[in-house]
């Protein structure tokens, strides 16, 4: 169940449009036409993302009955973000520690080494 | 469509060392236990069997003395240019899977699926560009990620999107 509940994430987010979509949410609830303006779609089309986002959890619709406001929901989100981050996170200290280790490595290489050094290249 | 190869989770670093020395603190354990793991971790048990088929076990411990274990199979093994592996956190506390995937079903320990790990090391002018690629077997999965373009544009609106929603506050 939670990997579809990720991987129906992941597939909502793989659309250019729907992230267009989420991002616009940031800045507040929005109505499907005025959703549908920035991207020169119509609304069936608007509406098929919308459901797509609706059915992952990241969009749900407000509560005025006429205008029927959609509404980031920031759960799954976040909770991919922080997948992603866990990830994030250890490669860039793991490659910074190895950054750091490679050099000792190459100290103790030569000092193991026969000195044959190879000639200094000119410029 | 696009090469599947770079359009997954990948991560790119370049270091000053030739690719042989890159390779081989990949490789030998009393190298790799120095860097794996962020910032404060150390790595208690480093056993790697690289060969194709060979298993590798690593135990990260964090400073409060938690251990993070990641064991796996090299599926390739090709000096000094690739490794691919299998990558398997199932044996990470609970409470990590807890708060990496807080919706995961209990009893299900890699709930993102098993990850295959492809690292290449390419020799630039003496340097080393590494490359690491991560694989989801898990089709879904993968397949969204293949179609988000991970390393591009994808995470970087995912980036602001989290920005804005913290901002935004929580209910």
């Amino acid at each position: 169940m939670s990997q579809d509940h990720l991987s129906s994430t992941f597939a909502a987010l793989a659309d250019p449009t729907r992230r267009a979509i989420l991002a616009r949410l940031t800045s507040g609830e929005a109505s499907v036409t005025e959703l549908a303006e920035p991207f020169a779609m119509s609304l069936p089309a608007v509406s098929k993302h919308l459901k797509v986002l609706e059915r992952a959890g990241l969009v749900a619709r407000g509560r005025d009955a006429q205008w029927r406001p959609r509404q980031l929901q920031a759960g799954p989100l976040k909770e991919v973000d922080q997948w992603l981050d866990h990830y994030r996170r250890f490669w860039d200290g793991s490659l910074e520690r190895l950054d750091v280790h490679l050099p000792k490595m190459q100290a103790r290489g030569k000092r193991h080494e026969t000195p044959r050094k190879k000639r200094s290249r000119k410029k | 469509m696009s090469k599947s190869s770079d359009r997954e989770f990948a991560i790119t670093r370049v270091f000053g060392a030739p690719r042989e020395l890159v390779f081989k603190a990949w490789t030998e354990p009393k190298h790799m236990a120095q860097w794996w793991g962020p910032h404060g971790f150390t790595n208690p048990v480093c056993e790697l069997d690289v060969r194709p088929g060979g298993a590798y076990r690593i135990v990260m411990r964090d400073s409060d003395g938690v251990d993070y274990p990641v064991k796996g199979v090299y599926r390739e093994v090709v000096k000094p240019e690739r490794l691919v592996m299998t990558v398997d956190v199932s044996e990470h506390p609970a409470e990590w899977h807890d708060m990496v995937m807080p919706n995961h079903a209990k009893g299900d320990a890699n709930p993102a699926g098993a990850m295959l790990q492809t690292v290449t090391f390419e020799e630039q002018n003496g340097k080393t560009k590494l490359t690491i690629r991560m694989h989801f077997e898990s089709a879904a999965i993968r397949d969204a990620f293949v179609k988000a373009g991970m390393n591009e544009g994808w995470s970087e609106s995912l980036d602001r999107l989290a920005g804005a929603l913290s901002q935004a506050g929580e209910k």
